[in-house]
């Protein structure tokens, strides 16, 4: 009786300790899985994983290359301040949708980061692309044998990783993205909606904390 | 050196051009370059790294409100021959085209707009915005001094 009592004991143990590493090990990704989703007007469906609490009030839909510098400067500037106050919190999540349009290497970028999300590494791959930005457009810091480095460094099972890539598995994931990019009035990198019960709100490059902060204080 | 932009600038006309000239190239290339947003609100910024880029935007502006009216002057007053302009409104222009970077609405309406002509000439034009405006200034820099002996001189013979 003991011991059958002490091996349950051991189960219960063992699986109370999986549920809270699973839980732990990524708390903030989510895959992206729903293939109806959508952040007021906009289908987030082919669009990244959801950053932060799924359940958030306020999303932030982010629109951008990953060629481009602007979003390289959001990135570095805005984006650590606003995951710090907002997304950490549980506050408001985010949502990055690809309008790769800049060089050829961007479609390939875009599609890159969704070949990292089935190994569920989306944004780690997302943030080492932007943290490895290079100043010039197609010199070929983003092509096909860099973005496969990116994988590699990141640990990824490559023979799945470079499959997916080759095979251009993502090209029209990253079409529809762009597409959705252009019907919603993006022009320009980077570009954002802020979606709440409220509405949706549009703000257009690189712009600084205080803005976001400025308008998403009243939604909260 | 200075006489000669006194005798420009003296007079109330030439230092309103310079004036406009100054802040219209200055707030444009701001807007155009992000550091400027007017929507949602009206917010400026210099993002890290970006510094020696807002220097270069001051000195283009700053160099196109002094040389554009001071060839203005020669060519309505003096009556002189419009080549020396062309250094001033050449370096004006490349200079701006140089902010035209492509991830912003100017860049992605001529990518859409022309293909991947398009996508090269703004890839071009981002990758090189630091030498162009560079480039720019020594332009307007050159024609600013060859202005300002070109004014000595016909000032000299017209007197």
């Amino acid at each position: 009786m003991n011991k059958k009592g002490m091996m349950i004991g051991v189960v219960v143990v063992a699986m109370i300790a999986g549920i809270i590493a699973s839980v732990s090990s990524s708390p903030s990704e989510t895959v992206n899985l729903d293939m109806g989703r959508t952040h007021g007007t906009i289908s987030t469906a082919m669009g990244s994983p959801i950053l932060g609490n799924p359940d958030a009030p306020i999303t932030i839909v982010e629109f951008g290359d990953y060629q481009c510098h602007q979003c390289y400067n959001w990135f570095h500037n805005t984006k650590p301040a606003i995951e710090q106050q907002y997304i950490e919190s549980g506050k408001v999540n985010l949502v990055f949708i690809d309008l790769a349009f800049l060089g050829r290497d961007s479609p390939k970028a875009a599609q890159a980061s969704y070949c990292a999300e089935d190994q569920e590494m989306y944004w780690e791959y997302h943030d080492l692309v932007y943290t490895s930005q290079e100043s010039k457009i197609d010199s070929g810091w983003a092509n096909s044998e860099r973005l496969k480095a990116f994988a590699f460094s990141l640990g990824l099972d490559m023979e799945l990783f470079e499959s997916c890539l080759d095979s251009g598995k993502y090209s029209k994931r990253v079409s529809f993205n762009t597409q959705q990019a252009k019907e919603h009035g993006v022009r320009g990198t980077p570009g954002f909606f802020i979606v709440s019960s409220e509405g949706q709100q549009q703000i257009s490059g690189a712009q600084p904390f205080t803005v976001f902060k400025q308008i998403l204080d009243p939604l909260i | 050196m200075i006489q000669t932009i006194k005798l420009v600038f003296t007079n109330f006309k030439y230092l309103v051009l310079s004036f406009s000239i100054f802040v219209t190239m200055l707030i444009g290339l701001l807007i155009m370059s992000e550091y400027i947003f007017l929507e949602p609100y009206v917010v400026s910024h210099i993002p890290s790294g970006t510094e020696f880029g807002f220097v270069l935007i001051v000195m283009i502006s700053a160099l196109s409100a002094l040389v554009l009216p001071m060839n203005i002057f020669r060519i309505y007053i003096l009556k002189s021959s419009k080549q020396k302009m062309g250094g001033g409104v050449f370096g004006s222009i490349i200079g701006a085209a140089a902010g035209a970077c492509s991830c912003g609405p100017i860049g992605f309406a001529v990518i859409s707009t022309f293909g991947s002509v398009g996508a090269t000439t703004t890839a071009f034009l981002t990758n090189y915005e630091i030498p162009i405006r560079i480039i720019a200034i020594a332009i307007l820099s050159i024609t600013y001094f060859t202005t300002i002996k070109s004014l000595k001189v016909e000032c000299k013979i017209n007197s």
